[in-house]
């Protein structure tokens, strides 16, 4: 089936639904993502209103663990990894490396219709009989007999893990071979490196997730023993497979994030990116470093001295790499033209959570910290602020930036930047006490504390909600604006990369002749 | 043939590509586990059986709906290539989570395998025959890979089917094996070398069988007039994954029998 510009098959709901193009599957995935993202909001709402007293307030305990066990599933494997691999690479790499799709844009709709059977998965696990208790990790003993529905769990693992797989194939065989003529790898985005580091752990770290929850629905439905101690099994196994894929996975969300920040901060302050090489090494040196970490889950487990030690070493090296990003980036505002646009604020929000994230991180690696720190609200705090909300606020920055260029209409300027006050305020009030909570030794996934955490725990609650009011100023403005914003030019941010110089929104191929690409994405101060 | 990254960009760009397939292979398996969900889960196995079994009809349907409109186009830009190359890479992680697994529960065992196994398990005979027919078959689909490329379409036929018949017979052979190991009281529940065993066995087999999949599929659009000098991506894809199928035996040869036989 075809159609051209002027065809009716261009429009309309079958356009969509049996559309290759990328573009249209990146804003297809953009809003699977988003309303799985509110889903998984109003459980962690629901949560929150349990904090307000120590024992029992609206839910009970069993209702708890499967709000918890599908808001974290959600808002990793649904929202924050599939908006980075899902949406913006969709979006952006064949714009920035100059081609007109990606390599299979077959596959690459596969991926997506997989991603939404997977949805679909989540979503039974909240309603059906059996429902789903076994927090996002899914650790056996407890997930083979706490008489869920596991095969929802492992099945819905599996539906993600193809999707991003075949979208891992595509997207480097894309990358690989489909630049424009003249575009080297060192003229590239640092989106575009971001994004193929990221899916190189996805094509290493997916297959071994998809083994062990693999290992799991045997164990559970055909009679095998692989983490079954009592036959010479070992439940220890789950969890080094697991982590294996588990822990790199927050470089797939986070090295597209680093390009996007790169992008947003270069632009406004109307200045080459500082260090372009360091900060493409670094992605790499990431990208591997990334899978030697996994053991820093596992530090009070019982694995032997000489794995702890190591890889505690190899998690504080990996703050090597990440602060040199940061301070790449103050490098590159210095004395820069800051424009304080939007997508700039969000960008700068980010940095402050991800070095609040970032530093507490650095403690956890360190095995003597992570002993009295494991398991209790601290690593709540930490993992909330370094990955969900720090990567949200760059998941927010970055559909901003783009926004004019996939919907060729503004957004509101004003609601945007009262959504971001909202959001940063919100985030050090919700998360912030529970650092407290943590170190005086609470543990996490507790629906009640005791009533000496009363006080932090209601200026979390509070917090959470102001947070949560950010977040849904930015859903409005983003759904409205879609529709009723105002139009807007090709370029409206003066950027100097490739993706600026089509029309907003682009043509459905893109570019009306391939570009010959002389010189990289940052030369600000160059006519 | 012209350069191959031209071609592809300069493909007529005013028209949008619509395909109904992705979205029907997402929905088949989409059926498919809800077959398995309702017969192990919710314990209706005919009801499960029927579901998968419309799910797995769905997806051969839409598998070879996808396939003839991709042959419809009048050239091909022979990135499939990179990509299955990109893709053995996965299969490698795949394979090394689970031979990591086995290594991981080996080690610290008092005795591999442990006590309860059978005498002859594993059966090291039967497997070295096996690794005959499955290694030549290498050979032979490199044969017919060359024949393909002298644009002698029938000796490429020819060869491609005695790749087909090599691993056929492995795979009957593995099945036997299989059969007669559980009749002896050998099976995934026995211990965790068993566990193993015909995981990793299994999941070796599974990857010849969509070999041997891929290769049946190949000769039917070969005979159709398909595939012929100026086409030979599929052909050069199926060449490197079923490579790939067969240095994996040699590994899980070594550490599944040869290993845990000393």
């Amino acid at each position: 089936m075809e159609c051209s510009a002027h065809n009716k098959k261009c429009s309309g709901i079958k356009s969509w639904l049996f559309t290759t193009d990328h573009k249209k599957i990146a804003v297809m995935y953009l809003t699977v993502s988003l309303v799985v993202f509110v889903l998984a909001l109003a459980l962690a709402a629901v949560m929150k209103i349990e904090h307000w007293s120590g024992g029992k307030d609206i839910i009970d305990a069993k209702t708890y663990n499967v709000f918890f066990t599908i808001h974290g599933a959600g808002m990793i494997l649904w929202w924050i990894i599939p908006v980075f691999t899902g949406f913006f690479a969709n979006l952006l790499v064949p714009l920035m490396i100059g081609s007109r799709d990606v390599a299979f844009p077959r596959l690459n709709a596969l991926s997506f219709w997989f991603f939404v059977a997977a949805t679909v998965m989540a979503v039974l696990a909240l309603v059906t009989p059996g429902r789903l208790d076994i927090g996002w990790t899914g650790y056996p003993p407890y997930s083979l007999q706490s008489g869920s529905n596991l095969s929802l769990y492992v099945f819905a693992v599996h539906m993600l893990g193809a999707s991003s797989l075949a979208s891992a194939v595509n997207f480097i065989t894309t990358i690989i071979t489909m630049r424009a003529p003249g575009m080297t790898w060192g003229r590239l985005n640092l989106t575009i490196w971001g994004i193929f580091g990221a899916n190189i752990i996805q094509l290493f770290g997916i297959p071994v997730l998809a083994g062990a929850v693999t290992l799991l629905l045997f164990d559970k439905y055909l009679g095998t023993n692989f983490y079954n101690a009592a036959m010479g099994g070992s439940s220890m196994l789950y969890q080094h497979l697991f982590w294996f894929y588990a822990h790199p996975a927050v470089y797939v969300v986070a090295l597209p994030a680093f390009g996007v920040i790169s992008e947003i901060v270069s632009t406004f302050s109307r200045k080459k990116i500082y260090g372009y090489t360091s900060m493409a090494i670094a992605i790499m040196v990431i990208t591997f470093l990334g899978f030697d970490v996994w053991i820093h889950h596992l530090f009070t487990k019982g694995v032997e001295d000489w794995a702890r030690i190591v890889q505690s070493l190899l998690t504080i090296m990996i703050g090597v790499p990440t602060g040199i990003k940061v301070f790449n980036w103050l490098a590159t505002m210095h004395q820069g033209k800051i424009e304080f646009r939007s997508p700039m604020l969000y960008a700068v929000g980010f940095i402050t959570m991800f070095v609040i994230g970032g530093v507490t991180g650095v403690g956890n690696g360190l095995i003597s910290i992570d002993l009295h720190v494991h398991d209790t609200w601290w690593l709540v705090a930490h993992f909330h602020f370094v990955l969900s909300l720090a990567m949200t606020t760059v998941a927010f920055a970055g559909i901003y930036y783009w926004f004019p260029k996939f919907t060729g209409r503004l957004y509101n300027e004003r609601l945007a930047n009262i959504s971001f006050w909202f959001i940063l305020i919100g985030a050090i009030f919700a998360f912030g006490p529970l650092f407290e909570v943590g170190l005086k030794g609470m543990p996490r996934r507790y629906w009640a504390y005791p009533h000496e955490f009363t006080g932090p725990f209601r200026v979390s609650v509070v917090g959470g909600y102001i947070l949560i009011i950010g977040f849904l100023l930015t859903l409005i403005n983003i759904i409205r604006s879609a529709f009723k914003g105002e139009r807007t030019t090709a370029n409206p941010w003066n950027a100097k990369s490739l993706e600026w110089t089509i029309p907003s929104p682009p043509p459905h191929y893109n570019f009306e002749e391939i570009p010959v690409i002389t010189e990289g994405p940052y030369e600000f101060g160059k006519k | 043939m012209t350069n191959e990254k031209t071609t592809s960009h300069s493909i007529k760009h005013h028209e949008a590509e619509l395909s109904v397939w992705p979205p029907m292979v997402g929905l088949s398996s989409l059926l498919m586990i809800f077959g398995f969900m309702i017969a192990f889960q919710w314990k209706l196995p005919s009801m499960g059986m029927l579901v998968g079994g419309a799910g797995v009809v769905m997806l051969i349907i839409s598998l070879f709906g996808w396939t003839s409109e991709v042959y419809k186009s009048s050239f091909e830009a022979g990135l499939s290539k990179t990509a299955i190359i990109v893709f053995i890479l996965s299969e490698v992680a795949l394979f090394g989570g689970l031979f990591g697994g086995y290594l991981y529960n080996m080690f610290p065992a008092p005795e591999w395998p442990p006590i309860n196994t059978p005498k002859d398990v594993p059966p090291l005979g039967t497997a070295l025959i096996l690794s005959v027919f499955l290694l030549s078959s290498s050979w032979t689909i490199h044969k017919a890979e060359a024949h393909l490329e002298e644009g002698n379409t029938g000796g490429f036929k020819g060869w491609l089917f005695l790749t087909i018949l090599l691993g056929g017979i492995f795979l009957i052979g593995q099945a036997v094996e299989w059969s007669s190991l559980i009749h002896e009281g050998f099976n995934v529940s026995t211990n965790s070398f068993g566990t193993f065993f015909y995981t990793i066995t299994g999941f070796h087999g599974s990857h010849v069988l969509v070999g041997i999949i891929l290769q049946v599929f190949i000769l039917i659009i070969a005979s159709r007039g398909r595939i012929n000098r100026e086409r030979p991506t599929i052909v050069r894809a199926c060449g490197y994954y079923w490579h790939f199928v067969d240095g994996l035996w040699l590994l899980v040869l070594s550490l599944i029998y040869v290993l845990p036989s000393y």
